[in-house]
């Protein structure tokens, strides 16, 4: 049979990617994925003070940046802890961290989900809307991300989280008007993305309930199902989380057997034709991201999906959104929960640790993010991190395509496959750094 | 009733060696779409827009608006095989105004620490003009930041959508947003004023220019007076200013106040030292007693 070969550009993903498709008999049989350039954070951060981190990674991913620093705060706290530095963060810096990170999680979906996916699925499904998704998108992203500048000062682009705790210190009057910002998203949610009350949606449990669910959500959800879509975009049914969070403990799912994971096996590798470096666990590759916290917290919902489904493109939309309505909720509840008179910061001013290693593992949108540092008089010998699209979007390993080149085998059009694509929320430049 | 149509500026935002900050945080105005209702936006990095990538590569969209983002660098960025330096060139001489939007474009930013000798801002280099510099002079407008506050580029856009001229500095940046330095609206005015530093992380007392490294005195910006995310800044929480709209971004050490004999290494813009030595003399002579305790406390 004739092999075609079509290179196409994708845009409007933190940059753009070149997939170079081979297709045979009207199917596509292999993906590469190509992202373009390499900036060079880890080598940027050679020589620099340890603490440098804390403003340099952010400015990785524009979108993520919240991640990057949680990551890098935790791998200088993690150096100081094995250094024999006695760090016990308060639970009021624990709680705000867990906060703001939440709302940029947020805000990431927000923007993946009016932004990216409802315009893509209504050109590929030829459906003529004008409405404009991405005024959705930035009401509540910008709403959600002025509750996090409440404490972290700024978004994108903050340096707030530092070893000990958080710069911050918030009086009941940041707490008030952060509680009102999230009381407006969960009513934006609601009443636009889900059509109906949140605690009611958070019930819901099993496959057969989710026609009640309404908006926007609902709607995409009946188109995905109308157009024959919902199987399509399956991969290796494997699934890694290293990062505790709200959402979900580490651990790796196989098909829906949860075990423990040890991030020591974590091997990063280089990849011919591309900047962007792959991953393995124990050699092999797995999903990271909302879809692989639903399967390793065995939420009910996600379960029933999957039960259905497989890993397929619904399941993977549907987890990720459903982050939202969870971290809304588990927001509110962080905020009514402070008690503002512990300490924001237990780390004494005059105290640094000059020689340390350290390793720091946060969720981010995509998934697991991991930071490394090194650091020998007090400055950065050796800087290592691993984000989330690395895992989902590289070539493959050995025998095994990547799980998003896997996900598109089979595809019957190039436009079917790119849209299983961004339903990983690719990101560019965090895969390249 | 046949309104003359005034076509609206072709407003084109491109992207070069960056994080996508700036897009980003743009996308944090509230009134975005309003803005952008002053042009047609021709190519945006993620919202919609009429050309695709494959037509910005080719050089065939009309451009009026170039808003440029990321650090430049002449050759090894490409994109759907073209040099993005190339389309750069290009589009800014289709343009009737350039924008560098954020520190990366205008001077070279966290990116150019990668490969200094290749990589720096579109016309200046730090500090110094670019070769390109003479040619784009007349139309350039720089707004570093790192990202860039989306209220400024509304304020740049909304007065080239009116046609009106914006006064700048010698380093292109519009006067009215960096005028002022970062220490202008600051919460913690008065500890600066009384030379009283911060006890520790995580209080809202006590100034961070003595000891935790902070640049607001001497950098410019107006991210106290237009405050981010219509909401906060980074002093007002307790996070140094890391000078980030400046040209030497990203110094070194940047939570450490570098000091010569106890006293700070740089003063305030414009401030002589023997100002600051004979005022701080003066101040530090009195124990106010306010400035010891804490602002406020709860119940324990």
């Amino acid at each position: 049979m004739k092999k075609i070969k079509i290179k196409e550009l994708i845009e409007k993903i933190e940059g753009e990617a070149e997939l170079d498709f081979t297709i045979e008999d009207g199917r596509i049989e292999d993906v590469k994925i190509n992202f373009g350039f390499y900036r060079g954070i880890e080598e940027i951060l050679q020589g620099r003070d340890a603490w440098d981190a804390l403003v340099i990674t952010p400015r990785v991913c524009g979108i993520c940046n919240h991640a990057h620093l949680i990551a890098a705060v935790r791998a200088i706290e993690d150096g100081y802890q094995n250094a024999g530095i006695n760090l016990l963060l308060s639970e009021k810096a624990k709680k705000i961290r867990s906060f703001t990170l939440a709302c940029e999680l947020i805000q990431n979906h927000m923007k993946w989900f009016y932004m990216t996916i409802v315009p893509q699925l209504e050109a590929y499904l030829q459906i003529d809307n004008r409405q404009n998704h991405a005024l959705k998108a930035t009401y509540l992203s910008s709403t959600v991300t002025k509750a996090l500048a409440i404490f972290a000062g700024q978004w994108p682009h903050s340096s707030y989280a530092i070893p000990g705790g958080v710069s911050c210190d918030p009086t009941h009057l940041d707490l008030m008007q952060a509680e009102a910002l999230i009381d407006e998203c969960i009513r934006f949610v609601e009443q636009v993305l889900i059509g109906m009350d949140m605690a009611q949606y958070l019930d819901i449990s099993s496959v057969s309930q989710l026609h009640e669910v309404g908006g926007d959500l609902g709607r995409l959800m009946h188109l995905i199902g109308s157009s024959g879509m919902a199987t399509l975009g399956q991969s290796y049914d494997r699934f890694i989380v290293f990062g505790e969070s709200l959402l979900s403990s580490s651990g790796k799912s196989i098909a829906t057997a949860v075990s423990k994971v040890d991030p020591r096996y974590v091997q990063e590798s280089a990849q011919d034709e591309s900047m962007a470096k792959a991953v393995t666990y124990k050699k092999r590759l797995y999903e990271t991201g909302p879809l692989a916290r639903g399967m390793v917290a065995k939420r009910p919902i996600i379960k029933s999906l999957h039960k259905r489904y497989k890993d397929a493109l619904l399941t993977r939309i549907f987890a990720r959104m459903h982050e939202v309505s969870l971290l809304l909720t588990e927001s509110k509840r962080l905020l009514r929960e402070l008690d503002l008179n512990e300490p924001s910061c237990t780390l004494d001013i005059d105290t640094r640790c000059a020689d340390f290693e350290g390793t720091g593992i946060v969720e981010a949108a995509r998934g697991s993010l991991i930071h490394q540092t090194e650091v020998s008089g007090g400055l950065i010998h050796r800087y290592e991190i691993i984000t989330p699209t690395q895992w989902n979007l590289s070539h493959g390993s050995g025998d095994e395509h990547g799980i998003a080149v896997e996900a598109m085998i089979g595809s019957k059009s190039i436009q079917e496959a790119t849209f299983i694509f961004r339903t990983f929320d690719v990101c560019s430049v965090c895969t390249t750094q | 009733m046949g309104q003359v149509q005034h076509s609206k500026p072709k407003l084109l935002w491109l992207q070069s060696i960056t994080c996508n900050g700036n897009t980003h945080s743009f996308l944090n105005h509230p009134d975005i779409f309003s803005v952008f209702s002053g042009f047609e936006v021709v190519h945006h990095p993620v919202l919609e827009s009429e050309y695709t990538f494959h037509d910005l590569a080719a050089l065939k969209i009309p451009c009026d608006i170039l808003i440029l983002e990321g650090s430049f660098i002449e050759k090894g960025l490409t994109k759907n095989g073209v040099e993005v330096s190339k389309m750069i060139t290009h589009y800014g001489n289709e343009a009737s105004h350039i924008i560098t939007a954020g520190t990366c474009a205008t001077f070279g930013g966290i990116f150019k620490q990668k490969d200094p000798e290749q990589i720096s801002g579109f016309c200046f280099d730090i500090e110094q003009q670019t070769e390109r510099y003479e040619k784009f002079a007349s139309k350039l407008i720089s707004l570093p930041g790192c990202p860039i506050h989306p209220r400024w580029l509304a304020y740049v856009l909304m007065m080239l959508s009116q046609g009106k001229k914006i006064a700048i500095d010698r380093l292109h940046r519009p006067v009215e947003l960096y005028g002022y330095t970062v220490h202008t609206g600051c919460t913690r005015n008065e500890y600066f004023e009384w030379k009283v530093d911060t006890k520790g992380y995580g209080l809202k007392e006590g100034c961070l220019f003595y000891e935790q490294g902070c640049q607001g005195p001497y950098t410019r910006g107006s991210c106290n007076k237009i405050l981010w995310n219509d909401t906060s800044s980074k002093t007002r929480i307790g996070t140094p200013c890391f000078g980030c709209t400046e040209p030497q971004y990203p110094k070194d050490r940047l939570f450490v106040t570098r000091t010569n004999m106890g006293i700070p290494a740089t003063m305030p813009l414009g401030i002589p030292r023997r100002a600051y030595l004979t005022l701080t003399g003066v101040v530090k002579s009195f124990k106010i007693k306010r400035f010891s305790q804490r602002l406020l406390e709860y119940d324990q």
